[in-house]
């Protein structure tokens, strides 16, 4: 599960429907993952926006508004009473009771058949839906790494390597966005073995600071995105990468392949 | 001063057994036409009042305040009492209908992914809160919202009533996203604090 405490803070913007579309998505998953502490806050929240309400001016509806309403409920309340009063049937009713009640039967097989055809289309839909999202993700990703790229508040750190073999790497931190990682003819690590980056404090005795793992494509390039860095990228010495067992490391079991130090 | 009697002797002082308009709400269930016309006598002047400041407009607001009405009687099953108090939750279910009342004008609106017909989920009320007439609870609400800092008050109400997101109440008024952020977050904070030493 996510540590719910990156997502405590989005509550009450969330409930008040201020979040944006990234960040609505991202806290949505969340939520669906289940965590107990962040719908608690969440219903707190809401309550708590609820009573923006009486924000509003004082104001009264006109009295048609409620003759309206009334004279719309009272014929609604009417024709559900006479839908449920009961009269007596004749006897030779019966015959044709009988014959409604054999075509009944077969409009519930027809109905059935054709629920099993709407649950059939729904699911399409709903896995059309899930597609369009995981594309909008993407999509929201490629946006913020191309910001990070160009922007010219971003800082260029260049990470290189002491391995002639190696292509050179480079890193592009962005104080709100995130760091972006990109090469190009990178060699696949072996076996299930994967590429991970570090944050290297500036203070002393400081431990390396895991971030995200990484496998480059068939054609060596990769691209990635740590969108959760720490604050001040001043409080960072270097980014490193290192190869790690498949998932990744808490700490680095192996020496760095590239380096990149922030001046 | 009979419930604060009974309350005094412990019985009946669970406020969702003894809300009038929990009992209304059930009665509804049954399409009982004197419990809808208590029900709006009670609260079409908060709703509408509110549909109004969104909408700007009195015959949209009337429109949207018949619609939300006329959801109550139709899908009153969808209120449950056991979640929490009726009040919020309506007011929840009016500024979302009016909101999309207001984004379906909005062509650059129009493509949101959030306008919905869905009801919103009822809300319990927090441990700190209690029951309130409803005038006092205007005047706490409005009383610490003025203590707020004014764009802090600002940005909410541009959130609340205007159905904005961070970045575009950031646009509007031309102040960094993080800023925005941080009033919407601090104000909202101030308020609940406010409200919890209130009670």
């Amino acid at each position: 599960m996510t540590n719910g405490d990156q997502f405590r803070e989005l509550i009450e913007a969330y409930a008040l429907g201020a979040l944006d579309s990234q960040e609505r998505s991202s806290l949505e998953a969340h939520l669906a993952e289940g965590c107990a502490d962040c719908a608690k806050a969440l219903d707190e929240a809401s309550w708590l926006v609820s009573q923006l309400a009486y924000l509003a001016p004082d104001a009264q509806p006109s009295e048609m508004l409620r003759g309206r309403l009334l004279h719309t409920v009272r014929a609604e309340a009417r024709a559900g009473k006479s839908a449920k009063s009961v009269s007596a049937i004749p006897f030779w009713m019966w015959g044709a009771i009988a014959a409604l009640l054999l075509f009944t039967t077969y409009q519930v097989w027809e109905t059935s058949r054709i629920r099993v055809t709407i649950d059939s289309v729904n699911k399409t839909a709903e896995e059309e839906i899930a597609k369009r999202h995981a594309l909008e993700e993407q999509l929201a990703i490629a946006q913020r790494e191309a910001i990070i790229l160009t922007d010219p508040r971003s800082v260029k750190i260049p990470m290189g390597t002491d391995n002639k073999e190696m292509p050179q790497l480079e890193a592009m931190w962005h104080a709100k966005l995130g760091i972006v990682v990109s090469g190009q003819t990178v060699p696949m690590p072996s076996g299930n073995r994967t590429l991970q980056l570090w944050l290297i404090p500036k203070a002393k005795d400081g431990k390396p600071i895991p971030s995200m793992t990484l496998r480059p494509g068939a054609d060596g390039k990769f691209m990635l995105l740590v969108t959760n860095p720490p604050d001040s990228m001043y409080a960072t010495k270097a980014l490193a990468i290192t190869e790690e067992p498949a998932g990744g490391s808490p700490q680095p079991t192996t020496k760095p392949i590239w380096l990149g130090t922030i001046s | 001063m009979f419930l604060a009697f009974l309350a005094s002797l412990g019985i009946g002082t669970d406020s969702r057994e003894v809300s009038p308009d929990a009992a209304l709400m059930k009665n509804l269930l049954r399409q009982d036409v004197n419990s809808f016309e208590q029900l709006y006598d009670r609260h079409s002047h908060t709703v509408y009042a509110l549909v109004l400041r969104i909408l700007q407009q009195a015959a949209t607001a009337e429109e949207v305040v018949q619609d939300v009405f006329l959801q109550l009687w139709r899908n009153a099953a969808a209120y449950d009492a056991e979640r929490g108090p009726f009040v919020p939750w309506l007011l929840t279910l009016a500024r979302n209908r009016a909101l999309d009342h207001l984004r379906l004008k909005s062509e650059r609106q129009r493509r949101r992914e959030d306008q919905t017909d869905e009801l919103p989920p009822v809300a319990s009320a927090p441990e700190y809160e209690k029951e309130l007439d409803e005038r006092r609870r205007v005047e706490r609400v409005r009383a610490l919202m003025d203590g707020l800092l004014p764009q802090q008050k600002r940005a909410i109400e541009l959130a609340y009533f205007e159905g904005l997101s961070h970045s575009e109440i950031a646009d509007r008024l031309k102040e960094p996203l993080g800023t925005v952020k941080s009033w919407i977050r601090n104000g909202l904070l101030r308020l609940k604090e406010g409200l919890q030493t209130a009670s």
